[in-house]
C-alpha cells in the first residue's frame, strides 16, 4: 500500500496534516493547527494544496484518509 | 500423524513424500483480526501482515495477510498459532486442530443452556457478533386468567376499547352505515389469547358494555402453572467469529457464560506518545480500547481508555499504532502438550 494524493481534489484545509499521528510526533506544533516547521513530516500544505514530503514514514494507519473531506489523500 | 512414507518393494526402496497426502492452508479474511501472530510464527517468513490499519479503517480491497506460496512449506504453524481460526490447515481433509499430536490453544467460550435465562445481554455485548440467542417466549394467555365479555346489545361501536386496549385484543369490524343498516360496525370481538385482563376496556367503555374480571387479582394465581411462564431457548457461539474476549462472561447476569483465554499478558498505552488517531480503537477486535467522554466540559480525560479485562493480548493494536505508543506483552500461552520440541519452542516463542 502506498500513500497517494490528488492535488486537484485538495482544498488545502490541512486536516490530514493535523490528524496524521506521525506528523504530530515529528513536529508537535502541527497538533495545534500550526503548519509544520520541517519537511521531515509526511505531508504539508504548500501553496494551498497538499504535498507529500516524507511519505516513507507513513505507517498506513489510514487516519488522513478518514479525515480528508475531498478524497484528496488515500492509501492504495 | 504426518510422516514421510517409506515404501519397501523387495530390496529396492523409495523414500517419498506421499503424493496422496493433501495439505491445504486456507485463509478467511473476515475472521482475521490482524494480530500478526502468524507472521511471527511462520518459520520461513512466508507470511506478510498487510497494512491492517488502512485495510480495516478504509474500504481497501486487500487481504489482511499475504502468504507467499513459493516460500510456504505447509507446516501448519500459522494455523495453530492463529488465535481466531482465520487460518485453517488440513491434512487429507482433517483439520490440524483435531489432531492430538499438534498443540492447540487452550481456549474456549461456552454458554451453559441450563443456567442461561436468554436475556440476550451477551448477544448485544459481543464485539464480534458471534453469539445468537434463540428464545421462545411463554404463551401470554397462560400467564393471565380472567373473564371478559362484551354485551353487543349495549355496545354503541364507539371503538374506544379497541383504541385503548394495550394488547390489541379487541377488534371492531367497522363499516359505513346505510339506511338499511344504520350502524358503524358489524361486529366486535375479544381475542382471549391476547387479552391480559387489565380491565382498561371495561373502565373506558362509556356505556358499560364490557364485563371483565381478572381472576388472579381476585383469587390469586391458583389456576396458573408457574412452569408455563418459563422462557426456553438455546444459545449459539459462532466459533469462527468468537475471539474469547470475555465480554459475554462479564455481562452475563447469571454466570452462564464461561470464557477461557489462550494468553495472559499486559497492555500498556503510552499517554505521552499517543496522538489519539484512533487506529487502535478501530482495530481492536474486543472493544478493549475506547475514547473516554469527559463527564463535564473542560475535564481532562485519558487519551485512550483501556478495559483490559476484555483484552486477548493479540497485539493488533500494537501493530497498527503509528507512533509506537502501545505495548502488548504476552506473559503466558496456554496450549495442549506436544511431544515435538520445535512445536513447543514455537508456542513458547509467542510470549513476548
Amino acid at each position: 500500500m502506498e500513500l497517494k494524493v490528488e492535488q486537484d481534489n485538495c482544498l488545502g484545509c490541512g486536516v490530514c496534516v493535523v490528524a496524521c499521528p506521525v506528523n504530530v510526533s515529528i513536529s508537535p506544533e502541527v497538533a495545534g493547527g500550526h503548519g509544520s516547521k520541517t519537511t521531515e513530516t509526511i505531508m504539508m500544505v504548500e501553496n494551498g494544496v497538499i504535498k507529500l514530503f516524507s511519505s516513507e514514514k507513513c505507517t498506513k494507519c489510514g487516519t488522513c484518509q478518514l479525515f480528508c473531506p475531498t478524497d484528496a489523500i488515500w492509501l492504495e | 500423524m504426518v510422516s514421510n512414507t517409506k515404501e519397501v518393494e523387495a530390496l529396492d526402496f523409495d523414500v517419498m513424500r506421499s503424493a496422496e497426502e493433501e495439505r491445504k492452508l486456507s485463509f478467511k479474511d473476515e475472521v482475521c483480526i490482524g494480530c500478526g501472530i502468524c507472521e511471527k510464527a511462520c518459520p520461513v517468513e512466508a507470511i506478510e501482515l498487510g497494512d491492517i490499519g488502512a485495510i480495516v479503517r478504509t474500504d481497501a480491497d486487500e487481504s489482511k495477510i499475504c502468504v507467499d506460496e513459493n516460500k510456504c512449506v505447509l507446516c501448519g504453524m500459522c494455523s495453530v498459532s492463529c488465535p481466531v481460526d482465520a487460518l485453517e490447515f488440513t491434512i487429507d481433509g482433517e483439520s490440524i486442530k483435531d489432531m492430538d499430536v499438534y498443540p492447540q490453544y487452550l481456549s474456549s467460550a461456552e454458554i451453559d443452556d441450563e443456567t442461561c435465562i436468554y436475556c440476550k445481554a451477551c448477544e448485544t455485548a459481543c464485539p464480534r457478533e458471534a453469539i445468537t440467542i434463540a428464545r421462545e417466549l411463554p404463551d401470554r394467555a397462560k400467564l393471565v386468567t380472567g373473564e371478559i365479555e362484551i354485551d353487543k346489545d349495549t355496545c354503541i361501536s364507539c371503538g374506544i376499547c379497541e383504541e385503548m386496549c394495550p394488547a390489541d385484543a379487541i377488534t371492531m369490524d367497522s363499516k359505513i352505515p346505510t339506511s338499511a343498516d344504520p350502524t358503524v360496525a358489524s361486529d366486535i370481538n375479544v381475542d382471549k389469547d391476547k387479552c391480559v385482563y387489565c380491565l382498561i376496556c371495561k373502565k373506558s367503555c362509556p356505556v358499560d358494555a364490557i364485563m371483565a374480571a381478572c381472576r388472579s387479582c381476585s383469587y390469586g394465581e391458583y389456576d396458573l402453572n408457574p412452569a408455563d411462564a418459563e422462557v426456553t431457548g438455546s444459545s449459539f457461539i459462532d466459533d469462527d467469529l468468537c475471539v474469547r474476549c470475555g465480554w459475554c462472561e462479564e455481562i452475563c447476569p447469571v454466570d452462564a457464560a464461561k470464557v477461557k483465554k489462550p494468553f495472559k499478558g499486559e497492555l500498556t498505552v503510552d499517554e505521552d506518545k499517543c496522538t489519539t488517531c484512533g487506529a487502535c480503537v478501530d482495530i481492536c477486535p474486543c472493544d478493549v480500547l475506547s475514547f473516554p467522554q469527559p463527564a463535564e466540559a473542560g475535564q481532562l480525560v485519558e487519551k485512550v481508555h483501556k478495559d483490559e479485562k476484555y483484552c486477548i493480548y493479540c497485539g493488533a493494536c500494537e501493530n497498527v499504532c503509528p507512533v509506537d505508543a502501545i505495548e502488548v506483552k504476552r506473559t503466558d500461552v496456554d496450549y495442549t502438550p506436544t511431544k515435538s520440541k520445535s512445536w513447543k519452542n514455537k508456542m513458547e516463542s509467542l510470549k513476548t
